[in-house]
Parts: C-alpha cells; structure tokens; sequence
C-alpha cells in the first residue's frame, strides 16, 4: 500500500481518522486556549488590584503554572479529577477507577497552563498604554465600562496580540501532551496508526504537515488582525 | 458686561490637594464667570496644572469644594483615606460641561481625527450619529484641519493635533474649555496656529481657563490673571492692571524673568 492509500479516504485508509483527529486537536487547543485567555484577563486584573491579597493570588498563579511541567499538570488535573469522580462513583456502588472525560481536563489544563501566560502578556499589554489617552477618556466623561471597550481594549489589544499568537502556538502544540491522557486528537491518532500499520514516519510526518497546516493557517489570522489593530499607530519607528 | 452680574462657570473653594506627603496647593480659591477668560500663571510646580485638573475631578482635592456652573460635587474627603468622587455618575455628567484640553494633546490613537472629535458626543451623550459627524466635520473646518479628517493622529504635526484637540473639546458643547500648558509641547513654529484658535474661541465669549507660559498670549487674551506661587494665589485681578502694575514682587520677578523670552 503505498503513502496515497494509507492517507487515503478509502475503507482501509486513514485520512478519515487523522482527520477527525486534527479537528479534535483544534477543538481542544481551542477550548484550552479560550479558557487561558479568562485566565488571563482575571490574573491580569487581580495583578492591578489594589487588594494586596489579589495581586498575591496573581503573582503566585504565574510562578507556579510556569514553573510546573505542563506533562505533571495534565496528570494532576486527570488523576486528581478522576479520582474525586471514582470516589463520588463509589458512594453509588461502583467499583475501581472511573477515568474523567479527558477533553474537558485536558483542555482545562493546558487552559490554566497557558493562562498563566496570558497573564504575562496582558499585563505587558496594559503596562504599555498611554495613560494620557485613557486620562482622556475618564476627562471627556467615560465611565469605567464605556473607556474599557472604547479606549483600553482596542490600545491594549494591538500590544497583546503578537503575545497572544505566541501563546495560542504554544496551546497548540501542547495540546499533543493530552494524548497521554487518552484522548483521540492528532498526536494520540498517529500513535495508534504508526503502531498498528508500523509506518511510523509515514503517520508521524503527516501529523507534523497538519500541525504545521494549522499553524501556519492560525498564523495568518494573527497577522491579519495585528495590522487591522495597528493602525494609526505611529509609522516608521 | 460691567454691570450686568454674570454666573459663576467655575468656583473653586479652599482648595487643598496632597500628593503623599507634599501639599501642592495650601487653599486655593477661584472663580471664573462666565465669559471670563482666566490666565493662571506661576513657575513650574507652584500647583496650576494641578488646580486645572481640580475643576474635573482629573485630581481630587483633599479638601475644599468645586462647582461648575452652579453645581457642586460632592466629595468622600474623609481624613486618613484617597479623597474621591461621591458620586462618579455626577462627577462625568459634569466633565461633559467643563472639556479638557491637555498639554500633550491625547488624542486616541487608535482612532482618526474625524472619530476623535465624534466619539465622546456619540458615545458619552448618546447623541444622533449624523448629527454628530456634521458637527465635528464643522468644527473641524473651523479649526483649519477638514482635509486632515481620515488621518490617524500619529499623521499629524503637533499644532494640528492640537487643534484638533481643541475640536474633540468643543465637540462635547461644553460650558468652560480647561486649557492645560496647550502650546508647551508644540515646535515654536507651531504655537502661533493654536493661539490663534484659542484666541478666537476667546473672542466669542466663551468661558476658559487657560494654564500658559505664553505671556504675551496670556495678556491679550484673558480678561483676568492668577498668579499661582508654591500653591497659593499671590496675586489676582484683571489681566490689564496686572500687567500694568504688578503689587506682589513674586509676579513682578515673575513678569521681569519672562521679559526677555515674551513675544
């Protein structure tokens, strides 16, 4: 069978399976990197509060999320939850190991991983604004909410962005760690195709031009957005 | 209008402001009425930024009261505490009546100059869109940068930025202009077209108050003076008798010092 075949969409193919599983690679990517976004934007705001304890809880959540294996948080997230399910299982009279749904933890891991980036990056973002401007909104009558979505967002935002890119590459890639924990989504697929056809390369390489695919398909929705926020910033500095 | 009592736009009270430990302005009263034009000059750090930006609230006086037009704000000035707003609601209903002018233009960046001079009518008082636009784009002509209405800020020369500024401000159909230092940024070349703006804002009666290092300006223009000295008021009065016979020796230093950089 030759690399065509084995791609293929034919019944003894596996494009229909590595295809499905790029669709739960983005899906899961997508959802971890939603949720490190509210992360983010709340670890960014807690870091400008004026409670003491607040920008405690921030600073702590990003030294720790960066300083952990992503791998170790995965597994704590999945045996941990996993481990209060079989127990809530066992007070109804079920037996042994009732596994979490790995989609949710997963994506919820690398969510709170990737959150403590957001942080970083957010905070850089509000850090890098002009004050003058948004004395300006607060002077020309913006109450809190209306100088949020007028002034703040859109100035913050084509500070972020290039951050937020990054951010949302690394989810991507991290979100191969979550086959460890059984779910089907592109780096688990080639797995299972490699070892049972044993044409490692041939699945391998293929996964690595999807990863790639996306990447790079993300990538140009990035760029798009940061020229369509940087405009009026000030040319040829 | 010598004998016609006027109201007053802007009465500031026993003004004291802390920063820390360091009290810039030690009680400082003010009232503008309408149609007066208000120099407030002083050294630099002798308050006067700060007591413009008392009028909206930008800083919040430790003590003492603010009204504009009539109205006064009520402050949480509780000892031992930042002194803030009562009542924020109050506070931006009133910065709609008294629009600001800054030193460093702060126009937003993000947006083009047309956009700029609609957005706090549009946004902030709610008005009709179409209204909005035909009333900057007119304030825009008047201020001599109609052609400059699709550019960004960043495409600007300082002196049109600063007009228009100047646009964005009336655009709010204020009743008092806070002018804060408006030429002290701009290239020298570039002062005289936003003076010209002021001054024939100032010709129309309008109600300012204008912080300046522009004597010459400030003596033609303004119908009265405030000299401001490591904040208090040394001296005040109309700006004709001032200039003319200064009594405090601070503002006759002060007007011999300028002597050789007025224009």
């Amino acid at each position: 069978m030759d690399y065509f075949q084995l791609m293929g969409f034919s019944a003894d193919g596996w494009g229909h399976d590595m295809l499905r599983a790029t669709g739960m690679t983005v899906a899961v990517a997508f959802i971890g990197f939603a949720v490190g976004l509210i992360f983010g934007c709340l670890g960014a705001a807690a870091s400008f509060s004026n409670a003491h304890a607040l920008r405690l809880a921030a600073a702590a959540y990003t030294t720790a999320l960066r300083g952990i294996p992503d791998l170790l948080v995965i597994y704590l997230f999945y045996f941990g939850s996993s481990s209060v399910i079989s127990g809530i299982a066992a007070l109804f009279g079920s037996q042994g190991f009732v596994g979490a749904p790995a989609f949710l933890t997963g994506a919820l891991a690398i969510g709170v991983v990737s959150g403590a980036n957001q942080t970083q990056v957010l905070r850089g973002a509000v850090l890098a604004l002009n004050k003058g401007e948004v004395e300006a909104g607060r002077a020309y009558g913006m109450g809190p909410l209306l100088l949020f979505r007028r002034i703040i967002l859109p100035q913050a935002a084509r500070y972020a962005l290039p951050g937020v890119g990054n951010v949302w590459q690394l989810v991507m890639k991290e979100s191969a760690l979550i086959s460890v924990i059984g779910l089907v989504e592109l780096m688990r697929q080639a797995q299972v195709g490699a070892g049972s056809t044993r044409q490692p390369f041939s699945f391998y390489l293929t996964a690595a031009g999807l990863y790639l695919l996306i990447t790079f398909a993300s990538g140009q929705a990035f760029r798009l957005a940061e020229a369509r926020t940087m405009r009026g910033l000030r040319r040829g500095i | 209008m010598p004998n016609v009592v006027r109201a007053a736009a802007v009465s500031l009270s026993g003004i004291r402001k802390n920063f820390g430990p360091l009290e810039v302005l030690h009680g400082v009263s003010l009232t503008a009425h309408e149609g007066d034009v208000v120099s407030i000059l002083g050294s630099s750090g002798s308050g006067k930024s700060t007591l413009l930006r008392c009028v909206n609230m930008l800083e919040v006086p430790n003590s003492g009261n603010v009204s504009i037009m009539g109205e006064e704000i009520s402050l949480d000035q509780r000892p031992g505490r930042a002194p803030r707003p009562a009542d924020p609601k109050q506070v931006n209903k009133l910065r709609e009546r008294a629009a600001m002018v800054f030193q460093s233009f702060n126009l937003w960046s993000h947006l083009t100059i047309l956009q700029n001079v609609m957005e706090a009518p549009l946004h902030v008082q709610g008005r009709h869109r179409n209204e909005c636009r035909a009333e900057a784009e007119a304030l825009l002509e008047r201020v001599g940068i109609a052609a400059k209405r699709n550019s960004y800020p960043s495409e600007l020369s300082g002196g049109q930025q600063q007009r228009a500024a100047i646009a964005r401000a009336l655009a709010m159909r204020p009743d008092v202009l806070l002018f804060d230092e408006p030429t002290s940024a701009l290239d020298p070349e570039l002062v005289g077209e936003v003076l010209k703006v002021i001054r024939d804002l100032a010709a129309e009666g309008r109600t300012m108050l204008i912080v300046t290092h522009e004597m010459a300006f400030a003596r033609d223009v303004s119908t009265r003076t405030v000299f401001l000295h490591q904040g208090l008021i040394t001296e005040e009065g109309p700006t004709s008798e001032m200039f003319a016979n200064p009594r405090s020796d601070r503002f006759r230093q002060f007007l011999r010092r300028d002597g050789a950089s007025s224009h």
